[in-house]
């Protein structure tokens, strides 16, 4: 069995987490922490811009998970998968971040690497100016959404988005991103 | 034309598109787990509509608290489509409804305004409404 869940539990409130889950990640899921996330900062009188800029990166944070992840739980019966991983949103230097760690494609993490890349060095007239010329294109190759999600992400964060991965396997790795408001 | 309902969710947002009470409405929030899957009857509807001879003339308010990215793309696609229709010759005009304090909202309203300038759209400020979400 994994530690003590007093201690996970304790660890997690020195270092002001509010939510934590892993497993497979369902719309249902999204839905309802979602809520009470926004709900939870409405209790403690964060302002309406914050709350949204939170659930916004929650959301695309969430999708990538779902669309990205190596792990899947098959559910038949849906027609679909379910993307399996773990987040965590979190409180730190005065700033709420979100933070989605999964098994991925070496290919795909790629991807993900070149587009986050991409934003690292632009200002925030550079990243609307991408946002709505990507926005005027077809969705890229491979992308599920339609390849906006990082540089919506950028354009709410107060700092880059950072990426961490590590190997899994020659062809899978784990990635972790993490986005402060 | 038969009128398109379609019931909002926590994350799909309520459309009414109804030529015999003149509403055309999409409300809500937009984050669904598939957007084309959700989008395709709505813009397939619009199409049509637009394609026939009743419609000269559609004005239809947009009442969003919020909508990811890849519905921000599905939006910018529907005001295209009907950027098309206007050089037809139709008459088409957006409400786009935000509340006093929803800057994002708002900015984001700008922006399509900027992207689309061959439809008319305008940017209407309403009263806050009691928040939406509930667990």
């Amino acid at each position: 069995m994994l530690t003590d869940l007093y201690e996970i539990y304790q660890q997690m409130l020195r270092e002001k987490i509010i939510f934590c889950f892993s497993g497979p990640v369902s719309q249902h899921v999204v839905e309802g922490i979602g809520a009470t996330l926004k709900l939870k900062m409405e209790v403690e009188d964060n302002d309406m811009n914050t709350i949204q800029k939170v659930f916004s990166i929650f959301v695309e944070q969430m999708q990538n998970l779902m669309n990205y992840s190596a792990d899947r739980l098959s559910q038949e019966k849906a027609g679909g998968d379910l993307g399996v991983g773990i987040f965590v949103v979190g409180y730190k230097e005065g700033h709420f971040y979100v933070r989605c760690g999964n098994k991925i494609h070496n290919d795909k993490l790629n991807m993900i690497k070149d587009q986050v890349d991409e934003l690292h060095n632009l200002n925030s007239d550079e990243l609307k100016a991408l946002y709505r010329k990507r926005r005027k294109e077809e969705v890229p190759d491979g992308s599920k959404g339609a390849g906006l999600g990082f540089i919506e992400m950028a354009r709410k964060a107060s700092r880059p988005i950072e990426i961490e991965y590590s190997t899994v396997n020659e062809t899978l790795s784990f990635l972790s991103i993490t986005v402060f408001i | 034309m038969e009128k398109l309902i379609i019931q909002g969710t926590k994350s799909t947002p309520y459309v009414c598109f109804d030529q015999a009470s003149d509403t055309f409405t999409i409300r809500g929030e937009s984050y669904p787990e598939n957007t084309a899957a959700f989008f395709t009857p709505v813009f397939a509807w619009l199409e049509e509509f637009l394609t026939s001879e009743q419609s000269q003339r559609l004005v239809l308010d947009f009442e969003l608290l919020y909508f990811n990215s890849s519905s921000s793309k599905a939006l910018f696609n529907m005001f295209s489509m009907f950027e098309r229709f206007i050089l037809q010759g139709k008459e088409i005009s957006v409400n786009w409804r935000y509340q006093v304090d929803n800057d994002t909202v708002k900015e984001c309203g700008e922006e399509f305004k900027e992207d689309a300038p061959d439809l008319e759209f305008n940017l209407v400020e309403i009263e806050k409404s009691s928040r939406s979400w509930t667990v």
